[in-house]
């Protein structure tokens, strides 16, 4: 009996959460879609100078392959010592001001780049390729699966 | 703490009856059991206010978790701060305070899992994901598998009690007890 009650009053208390999130989210200017495109880590931002992003592990397989292209790692020093893409620099976002100088030093602006974090979770390598763009580099892309994408597919890693 | 854990794990009872009368008078501390609503109350509507405020912060948060489906991660986002929000608010305000409890619990107990579950892993949670630098707190997903255990025991409390609830408002508009 108390056990049909509860579920009773579960089910109105459950219902009027439902009903609410839904009708909330719908007439809130900062509302969702119910089914999200999770294809992108960046929310928004500039639309133009963006650069492009490499949507599958696959893809960024090939370019690394194809060689050329020097993979920014936008995550801690920390991580990127536990492990990154071989051949990889580091670029942590919050070094960038302090380490950019020796960055362009190293490197000519029309270096191929392409920059990633830990996932597609993470805006760091969104960030860190905007901050790049700025800084002169012409051709920068996003590998948006990131560290943890690379490592899932098996690819190598130092 | 170590009471509350009593009222949560009863193969305590057998032992003694010490402890059996320990767990009968916290679960009929009515004094207690207010507390615990307003805490536990409080606690879900002030978790609730950013992940409404931001509900695309907290998709992504919830994605990150690496355990959902992608289709019903928006749907999670959406709906899991209003749950939180009036199960909360029936606890404070005393309406189903047991039911209520229930769904606390339950959310709890999800929570619960995909930390420990992400922890097992080893999942990189701490990836500068969500503002740049944070990558320095390993132990932050620890802390909060400990409070949300804390939280469920004394989700416990209010399914298990037994006796008069003070301060529910949802007896005054049904004559059914609440």
């Amino acid at each position: 009996m108390v056990v049909r009650k509860t579920i009773k009053e579960i089910l109105i208390l459950v219902g009027v959460s439902v009903i609410l999130a839904v009708g909330v989210n719908y007439f809130s200017p900062r509302g969702i879609a119910l089914v999200g495109q999770w294809n992108t880590a960046s929310p928004g931002g500039a639309a133009e100078d963006k650069p492009a992003e490499i949507e599958s592990v696959a893809q960024a397989s090939e370019i690394f392959d194809a060689g050329a292209v020097l993979f920014v790692d936008a995550r801690s020093q920390k991580d990127y010592e536990n492990g990154h893409i071989p051949g990889a620099v580091s670029l942590p976002l919050d070094h960038f001001d302090d380490r950019i100088e020796s960055f362009l030093n190293r490197y000519p602006s029309e270096q191929p780049i392409v920059t990633y974090c830990s996932g597609r979770t993470c805006e760091d390598s969104h960030n860190l390729g905007r901050f790049l763009s700025e800084a002169g580099y012409t051709d920068v892309r996003i590998f948006i699966d990131g560290f943890s994408g690379w490592q899932a597919e098996g690819n190598p890693i130092e | 703490m170590c009471a509350f854990l009593l009222t949560a794990f009863p193969a305590g009872r057998q032992r003694g009856i010490p402890l059996s009368n320990l767990r009968k008078s916290i679960l009929s501390n009515s004094w207690i059991e207010l507390a615990t609503r307003w805490i536990l109350g409080l606690t879900f509507i002030y978790a609730s206010f950013y992940k409404i405020a931001s509900p695309d912060d907290f998709a992504k948060i919830v994605y990150g978790y690496n355990l959902f489906p992608e289709i019903f991660i928006n749907l999670i986002a959406i709906i899991i701060p209003f749950l939180e929000v009036i199960a909360g608010l029936a606890l404070i305000i005393g309406i189903y305070p047991r039911s209520a409890a229930v769904i606390i619990n339950a959310l709890l107990l999800a929570f619960i899992t995909a930390l420990a579950i992400n922890l097992i892993r080893g999942h990189e949670f701490d990836c500068g994901c969500f503002s740049a630098g944070q990558s320095e707190y390993p132990g932050a997903s620890w802390v909060m598998l400990v409070r949300d255990l804390i939280f469920f025991v004394l989700g416990m409390q209010i399914v298990l009690f037994k006796g008069h609830r003070r301060s529910c408002f949802g007896r005054l508009i049904s004559r059914h007890s609440f």
